[in-house]
């Protein structure tokens, strides 16, 4: 039923088009010789096109839009009494089950006697509403689109400039495209922001970006033991620096090396075959470098530290070896390791455009000095990117933080506020996974701080980004 | 005294830069060989989900036991499992513990292929036919050496009785390897032997269509009017400042987004491929729209003036001029978007593919896995099966990714031109 | 002492002068009978091949020590590769062969024995545009010295950079803020700057690559006087464009053209009475 005004809409466009081309070159014929009409009939027919299209779909949004709800209280209005004293998302149940009942499918809940017998009667009359409303919508949509043809119809004249008019629908069809753009970021803080309000009405700003003790399980019942959360994110935001420490540790030095090798020491045929390998690198979906991360390297890790632990207890080193015996596969050395190896590729490409964009006279310089591939690189090379070095890294950082995959599949859950590389501790993203995959109810505290910890994570991130972005662009600038 | 101390220090500066060179080639060493280890690691693992064992047995409809009429309702395993032991001759005790075990080693198919045959032909009851079906999940770890009767009894799944039956079987003739197309043709399911990547590539594939649909033409759409049509001003700086930020927003931000927005606020449907592709869209927004400017950027402007000098307007240069000299490279902006769409994991969890979804979906209202969250849901299950079948899922969300990326490498080197 | 005269002028009529030389003429006759010193640098048969393209045909030259060689062409001509040989910086450039002799008091400098890195602190080079690294000027001039580990306590350090400042004539411009950085200095300042960061070390000889081609005629005729001080202790090989340049600072030229060495001889002789149609045409202007 809904998708009928599909092939109605292509029909009525069609129409236009053909019908607006036609009467532009009939009304064309009227001039006199020598004269030509300013627009192209075809591009009459386009501007047809647009006004019978564009009405009948402003009216079909506007009906998908608010028709939910207009049926909602239709429904609601006209059922029995029984039916509309229930609590509004039982009764919300109800017509679901209604509605299922009168399509011949079986409820999925089963209901007491006043409302058992009332499924069919009131499922039969919930879709008699709602084919009712869809009716009524494609109607509608079909008058605009008429209203808006014969008000195009009148208009076409030789003297229109119909191709300009068109012109400027497209214009304005374009700048709506970009529009996107700025809507998804509207979108994204007013989603963040708006439950976060919610989340920091319960909880206090300060407890949860100072406090130490994160356990967000609050009861289902208030009679429940511990039924009050505790949401001090601090060893969260602990938990993300020390796994993006240890990320970062090794993509620096790993990624920059590879840059330098690949700019100034690789023969192309060298850089021919190690660039693909890095791009391929980058492609792999972060889920895959958590399931390696999770059963290759995490088992192999706590293998070896568990083995050097053996070694040592009973030593003079006793102590530490009885820790190391107990090391965990979800230390932040895993998720750390693995996610410093995603990062080498975006680390060596960024690093790579920047050394290249060291001009070359100043490595001629210093080899007419007689420096040698390597000093003109510490020396040289490396001061004068240093800026753009910098913002990759901070670039680097903030894909670190952002990472979900590789810490919810190989770091912990439990909340510590250590920067031990061996202890099990958990992230930002982690925890908002967490928090928003298991049974939720929507309004608690505890699903509502997971926008707390998105809003955090969007700012920092947001912050690293700009400053990130603002270094490289005036690096850059510098030398070109 | 000048030459000689030039000398002097030669020696050590060529050991340093032997050794710098030797860091850089360790760099790329290091990366290379992860990528070797990681992809060999996943093979390694994932290899033998692609072929699986299967047992065919003799199977006894006794009358008394089997209803012609409803089938479905008789415990075909059990069944199966004592006519098994008595035709091995192995006793049982009162409790029917040495029946449970051996029922064990089949998979629940089993009982699905009786039902089925008997159900097709109503007179087999009363004859022996033989059944096929899966071995169980465990049984078929023992048969690919994942369980071997070298580790002690209490820490392996499956008794020494039961390996030995399988021995006994294995060596009858009941048992054939062979590949493991459910692989292919079954959706999600919560037994490792019967769960298969259908549903999950389906899902993937109706998302990234819902993604291309929305992300391409909007993606597109801006890039021109940024490029082309707008002036230059603090509005366009805004949006261009916007869009280089929107690029590097955390993914799992964007489920957040689509958590808020499609479900919460606009109820669409959870876990539908309808909202992951519009989640996934506008992650991939921006990377389309700044692939396309950059080949706009690239199309000289020497084309633009002879187009616009003929008489043409600014939109029919664009149009017929720039855009279509920009395509290819638009094209694989796009197609390498769409892979990194189609491996992005996080704000699906968001959006509620983190659940069990057995079957395949046919709309893009329904609730459907993807092949990303797949991996995530089968590499948390406890069952060990399931980790080759993780290592194999990813083999073909590996191979999807290379398949695009080849196709968008191809389209670069066809049509890339150099101006 | 002329420098300071120079000095002078410049701050008194700097802004107004006239595109060209303001001060120096251009004295060739004190040039010819200058000192001459012996061949410091024979080249013989020398090609040159860019990724198999020849860019250099047998160029057979002798550069006299204590002398400024201009070397003068048309774009193109292969002087400037020519130039590059003889510290053998086409070594950087990827697919690069040079064939021929070149010998430097003697020892042929393309010799498996002989180390680039070495021969290229006995031979600076100065390049078209100024390239001074981003760092602090001291920083600029203590380059060489300290790779070279040419310099044994800071002190020394500070001596060199002194010394080589003032030979470059920069000294009493930047003494007091030797610690800001090279990049920030005037076009001419720069390029005095990667003198003497090229004089640190002391060198034989110095490649001049069209050294004023990016600067302004007060900047050229400053840095054109320092090239004339210059050449009571070095070999100085100068690439240049200007045929008035030439005429002014080298007492021998040598024209390329089509990668040939078309003519060579005392300065003089050529600019008065080539003995190639193609040099005369060159240098009245008829090509180039």
């Amino acid at each position: 039923m809904t998708w009928l005004f599909l092939p109605i809409l292509i029909a009525a466009a069609v129409a236009a088009y053909v019908g607006g081309r036609a009467l532009a070159r009939r009304r064309g014929r009227s001039l006199p010789a020598g004269e030509r009409s300013h627009s192209r009939p075809g591009q009459h027919g386009a501007y047809a096109l647009i006004w019978t299209v564009v009405p009948a779909l402003v009216v079909l949004m506007g009906a998908s839009v608010f028709s939910p709800n207009i049926e909602r209280q239709l429904t609601a209005s006209g059922a029995p009494e029984a039916v509309q004293q229930l609590e509004p998302f039982r009764r919300e149940a109800f017509f679901a089950d209604a509605r299922a009942v009168g399509a011949g499918r079986p409820a999925v809940q089963i209901w007491p006697a006043p409302y058992a017998e009332l499924l069919p009667t009131e499922g039969q009359r919930a879709s008699r509403i709602g084919q009712m409303l869809d009716l009524g919508a494609i109607v509608g949509a079909a008058l605009a689109a008429l209203l808006g043809a014969l008000f195009v119809f009148g208009q076409i004249r030789p003297g229109m400039r119909a191709r300009n008019r068109v012109e400027g629908w497209i214009v304005g069809l374009l700048f709506a495209c970009s529009a996107v753009a700025v809507l998804t970021t509207v979108g994204i803080i007013a989603s963040l922001v708006y439950d976060s309000l919610r989340f920091f009405s319960t909880v206090p700003l300060a407890e949860f970006l100072f406090g130490t003790q994160w356990s967000p399980q609050t009861a289902i019942r208030a009679d429940q033991v511990g039924s009050t959360g505790a949401f001090g994110a601090l060893p969260l935001f602990v938990g993300t620096f020390l796994i993006m420490l240890i990320a970062m540790a090794v993509a620096a030095p790993v990624g920059l090396f590879s840059a330098i090798y690949l700019s100034e020491y690789a023969g192309p045929i060298f850089r021919a075959t190690v660039k693909p390998v890095l791009e391929i690198l980058a492609g792999v979906p972060t889920v895959v470098y958590g399931f390696f991360a999770a059963l290759t390297v995490g088992p192999a890790f706590r293998e070896f530290f568990n083995g050097l632990g053996a070694l040592m207890v009973g030593g003079p080193l006793d102590g530490l070896g009885q820790y190391l015996m107990l090391v965990q596969n979800q230390m932040a050395l895993v998720a750390g390791a693995v996610m410093g190896i995603m990062l080498i590729p975006f680390v060596s490409s960024l690093s790579d455009d920047i050394i290249n964009a060291v001009p070359q006279s100043l490595r001629d310089g210093s080899y007419a000095m007689g420096a040698t591939k390597s000093e003109t690189v510490k020396r040289v090379l490396l001061p004068a990117a240093l800026p753009g070095v910098a913002g990759a890294m901070l670039l680097a950082m903030s894909r670190a933080i952002g990472e979900t995959m590789i810490v919810t599949m190989a770091a912990g859950l439990a909340a510590r506020l250590t920067l031990n590389p061996l202890d099990t501790v958990t992230t930002v993203t982690v925890q908002i996974v967490t928090l928003l995959t298991g049974d939720q109810e929507f309004n608690s505290p505890k699903t509502l701080s997971a926008f707390g910890l998105g809003l955090t994570l969007f700012l920092v991130t947001l912050v690293l980004n700009i400053v990130a972005q603002r270094i490289v662009q005036t690096y850059r600038q510098q030398y070109d | 005294m000048r030459a000689a101390r030039l000398r002097a220090g030669l020696k050590r500066r060529y050991a340093r830069e032997g050794r710098f060179r030797l860091y850089g080639l360790l760099a790329i060493g290091v990366a290379v060989g992860f990528l070797l280890l990681l992809l060999g690691r996943i093979i390694e693992q994932g290899h033998t989900a692609f072929y699986t064992h299967t047992v065919t047995v003799p199977v006894y409809m006794d009358p008394a036991r089997v209803d012609r009429a409803y089938p479905q309702g008789t415990n075909f395993e059990l069944l199966v499992a004592e006519q098994q032991l008595a035709r091995m001759g192995v006793a049982d005790d009162a409790q029917g513990t040495k029946a449970a075990a051996m029922r064990s080693l089949f998979s629940s198919e089993l009982k699905f292929a009786a039902a089925a045959r008997i159900q097709g032909n109503p007179n087999l009851v009363g004859q022996t036919v033989p059944i096929a079906a899966p071995v169980s999940d465990d049984a078929d770890l023992y048969f690919k050496h994942e369980i071997s009767r070298a580790t002690p009894a209490d820490q392996r799944r499956l008794s020494d009785e039961q390996i030995s039956w399988l021995d006994r079987m294995k060596a009858s003739g009941l048992v054939a390897t062979h590949f493991n197309s459910g692989l292919f043709t079954k959706g999600d399911s919560t037994e490792p032997e019967l769960a298969g990547v259908l549903g999950a590539v389906v899902g993937s594939a109706l998302m990234l269509v819902v993604t291309a649909l929305i992300a391409i033409p909007l993606g597109v759409g801006a890039a021109l009017y940024l490029e082309e049509f707008a002036p230059r001003g603090r509005i366009t700086d805004l949006i261009e400042v916007n869009i280089n930020n929107l690029a590097a927003v955390p993914s799992i931000i964007y489920g957040l987004l689509g958590l808020a927005l499609f479900i919460n606020w606009m109820h669409l449907p959870r876990a539908s491929p309808l909202v992951g592709g519009l989640v996934l869209a506008l992650m991939a927004l921006p990377t389309i729209i700044i692939a396309t400017r950059s080949s706009l950027k690239a199309v000289p402007p020497s084309i633009r003036e002879a187009a616009l000098a003929m008489g043409a307007s600014k939109t029919q240069t664009v149009f017929q001029h720039t855009l279509p000299l920009a395509m290819p490279g638009v094209m694989t902006g796009a197609i390498i978007s769409m892979a990194h769409a189609l491996g992005e994991t996080a704000p699906l969890l968001l959006i509620g593919m983190v659940s069990f979804i057995p079957g395949i979906p046919h709309s893009l209202g329904e609730p459907t896995g993807a092949l990303p969250s797949l991996v995530y849901i089968w590499e948390n299950a406890s069952e060990r099966a399931f980790h080759e079948r993780t290592a194999a899922a990813i083999l073909v969300l590996l191979a999807f990714m290379i398949v695009m990326n080849a196709a968008a490498i191809f389209l670069r080197r066809r049509f890339e031109r150099r101006w | 002492m002329k420098f300071n005269l120079f000095r002078a002028a410049d701050g008194t009529e700097g802004g107004g002068s006239p595109a060209g030389p303001p001060v120096i003429a251009a004295p060739p006759v004190v040039h010819s009978s200058a000192p001459m010193g012996p061949t410091k640098i024979a080249a013989r048969d020398v090609s040159v091949f860019y990724s198999g393209k020849q860019a250099l045909y047998d160029v057979t030259l002798d550069i006299p020590d204590k002398t400024v060689t201009a070397l003068i062409g048309p774009s193109g001509c292969g002087k400037s590769t020519f130039l590059r040989t003889m510290n053998r910086m086409n070594d950087t450039i990827p697919g690069a062969k040079v064939t021929g002799r070149i010998e430097m008091d003697g020892e042929d400098i393309n010799a498996k024995s002989v180390d680039p890195v070495l021969l290229r602190a006995r031979v600076g080079m100065v390049f078209q545009k100024p390239n001074p690294f981003p760092k602090t000027i001291y920083e600029n001039v203590a380059y060489g010295p300290r790779i070279h580990g040419l310099a044994a306590s800071k002190s020394e350090l500070d001596s060199v950079v002194e010394a080589s400042l003032k030979r470059a004539g920069l000294w009493e411009e930047v003494a007091d803020r030797l610690h800001s950085p090279g990049t920030g200095l005037s076009g001419g300042q720069q390029q005095r700057l990667v003198i003497a960061r090229a004089i640190a070390v002391e060198p034989e000889v110095i490649l001049m690559d069209e050294p004023c081609s990016a600067l302004d005629p007060i900047a050229t005729a400053k840095i054109e006087e320092l090239i004339d001080e210059l050449r009571e202790r070095y070999c100085i090989v100068i690439v240049t464009h200007s045929m008035a340049q030439a005429a002014r600072v080298s007492q021998r030229t040598a024209f390329f053209h089509m990668g040939r060495l078309v003519e060579t001889g005392d300065t003089e002789d050529i600019f008065t009475n080539p003995r190639e149609r193609r040099t005369l045409d060159y240098i009245t202007g008829r090509f180039g």
